[in-house]
């Protein structure tokens, strides 16, 4: 289908995850908008948007990579979408200074070698499922509820902080991830630890502090509850889901808490086949919870 | 004790501001920051502390430390200070000061990790996660860590055995120049 002819056309911004670890989440979105008939276009030749260690140690250079790719995602018509919090909060909060401190903007300007791209409206597909297809349209779409399932929304930092970027929702107390659930069917678990950091990108370099604070989350999860988690950025599901045998084996405890993509449960319930939803990718097997639950 | 500026060495607060966008002087010390810290257990300093050192002149201490390494930049303490002090930014000036003077804290693996990062960048123009991990096992001298996990993820293709350069990777390469270019020149910081 030719993007023209889709109500909603987006850029899009998959980031370096969605090529390799976090495949599932690249396929899964695309699963979702095929089905849902939004139209995604891959920005060519996008790079890394710097993620936490360029804005570390280097903000020009950070700042710079994400302008180079809002240059880049201007070649493709629509608002650009972004699947990962990471990749997103760094395109928004380049933005945000670009047009906040005419100081950067031109030392941008002149790393880039072209005018600061600040046309672009930077959106999380969160906010593309809720805001622009909208959350009846997305409950008329379901065609097998998730009813029955108890799920606890992992936010995490990214998505909502810092205050006055991302603007998804609110900063301390958001629920865009809980209506977006709750209209494909499923029952959200009120919990304590959804805006808790996981450890983020100390899995390469101190393991041990992803350790303790994931085991923190997967705890609070289970104590309210929940049969699995959702997230919606790569980190996060390669801390709570690859590393979680690890955390049991630490902790001596035991979880067995499949953690979800957004797109997988919302592709699930508006009938995205199986097949496409890369459930075999994930490392906690989530198919004995489907499969209890009727859902596959 | 009284703050001047003197006692709180004007000039290296002066640069944290400029770099960070944001006022050292303007915290009064409640310590939400570190409250809310998910780090401040992994740290000698907790947030709250990296502030009052600046402010008592003490920087050398803080940049020698592994507290800047230890953030995870999170952003919860911006999001909480009552005198939008943004700390998280702070970090970020701290570290790069640090960072700059070629590292004198001796939390080398959070340093190495963001090293290799962005070398990537620079040489391909995505990550390669299996080139991230291998060679940070390398170079930090754990050769065993994450050994196991490694076949996992292959066998679910959650790392690529090969991998290659961005087409325009010769134009990320100007960015970095220009980058460069600029400081030379003192035009950027």
């Amino acid at each position: 289908m030719t993007p023209s002819k889709k109500l909603l056309n987006y850029a899009y911004y998959p980031g370096c995850s969605l090529h390799a670890s976090a495949k599932e989440y690249d396929i899964s979105t695309r699963g979702v908008c095929k089905v849902l008939k939004i139209g995604l276009e891959e920005v060519p030749d996008w790079l890394c948007c710097g993620a936490t260690p360029a804005h570390n140690v280097d903000e020009l250079l950070s700042l710079s990579l994400c302008a180079k790719n809002l240059s880049l995602a201007d070649e493709v018509e629509g608002d650009l979408a972004v699947v990962c919090a990471a990749c997103f909060s760094r395109l928004k909060t380049t933005q945000h200074h670009l047009r906040h401190n005419d100081v950067q903007r031109k030392q941008v300007e002149t790393a880039i070698a072209a005018p600061a791209p600040l046309g672009k409206k930077v959106k999380h597909m969160l906010e593309i499922l809720a805001k622009d297809y909208g959350l009846d349209k997305l409950a008329n779409a379901v065609t097998r509820p998730l009813t029955g399932l108890k799920v606890a929304c992992y936010y995490g930092c990214l998505l909502t902080r810092p205050p006055d970027v991302p603007e998804l929702d609110c900063v301390e107390a958001p629920t865009i991830m809980e209506d977006v659930l709750n209209a494909v069917g499923a029952e959200t678990v009120s919990w304590s630890h959804r805006l808790e950091c996981c450890g983020a990108n100390f899995t390469l370099s101190r393991p041990g502090v992803v350790l303790q604070l994931s085991n923190a989350i997967l705890d609070s999860a289970k104590a309210a509850g929940a049969e699995c988690i959702l997230v919606a950025c790569p980190l996060c599901h390669g801390n709570l889901d690859i590393r979680q045998k690890e955390i049991e084996e630490g902790y001596n405890t035991h979880y067995n808490m499949p953690v979800f993509y957004i797109t997988q449960m919302v592709g699930l319930a508006v009938g995205v086949p199986a097949t496409r939803l890369g459930l075999e990718s994930m490392m906690v097997n989530p198919l004995p919870l489907l499969k209890g639950k009727k859902l596959l | 004790m009284l703050l001047s500026n003197e006692t709180m060495n004007i000039g290296f607060v002066r640069k944290v501001e400029a770099l960070s966008g944001t006022s050292v002087r303007r915290c009064f010390q409640c310590g939400k920051c570190s409250a809310g810290c998910p780090m401040a257990s992994f740290m000698e300093h907790p947030p709250n502390r990296v502030v009052r050192l600046l402010q008592l002149g003490q920087w050398e201490r803080v940049l020698a430390g592994r507290s800047i390494w230890y953030c995870a930049s999170c952003e919860t303490c911006a999001t909480r200070c009552p005198n939008k002090v943004n700390l998280a930014a702070i970090m970020d000036a701290l570290r790069k000061l640090s960072w700059d003077a070629d590292g004198p804290s001796k939390e080398s693996f959070v340093q190495l990790a963001n090293r290799l990062f962005i070398d990537n960048i620079r040489t391909y123009g995505r990550q390669y996660e299996l080139r991230l991990g291998a060679v940070f096992n390398v170079k930090s001298g754990q050769f065993m860590k994450d050994l196991l996990l490694g076949p996992k993820l292959l066998s679910r293709g959650k790392l690529k055995m090969f991998h290659s350069k961005n087409k325009n990777v010769g134009e990320i390469e100007n960015i970095f120049a220009r980058i460069e270019e600029m400081r030379k020149k003192g035009e950027a910081p």
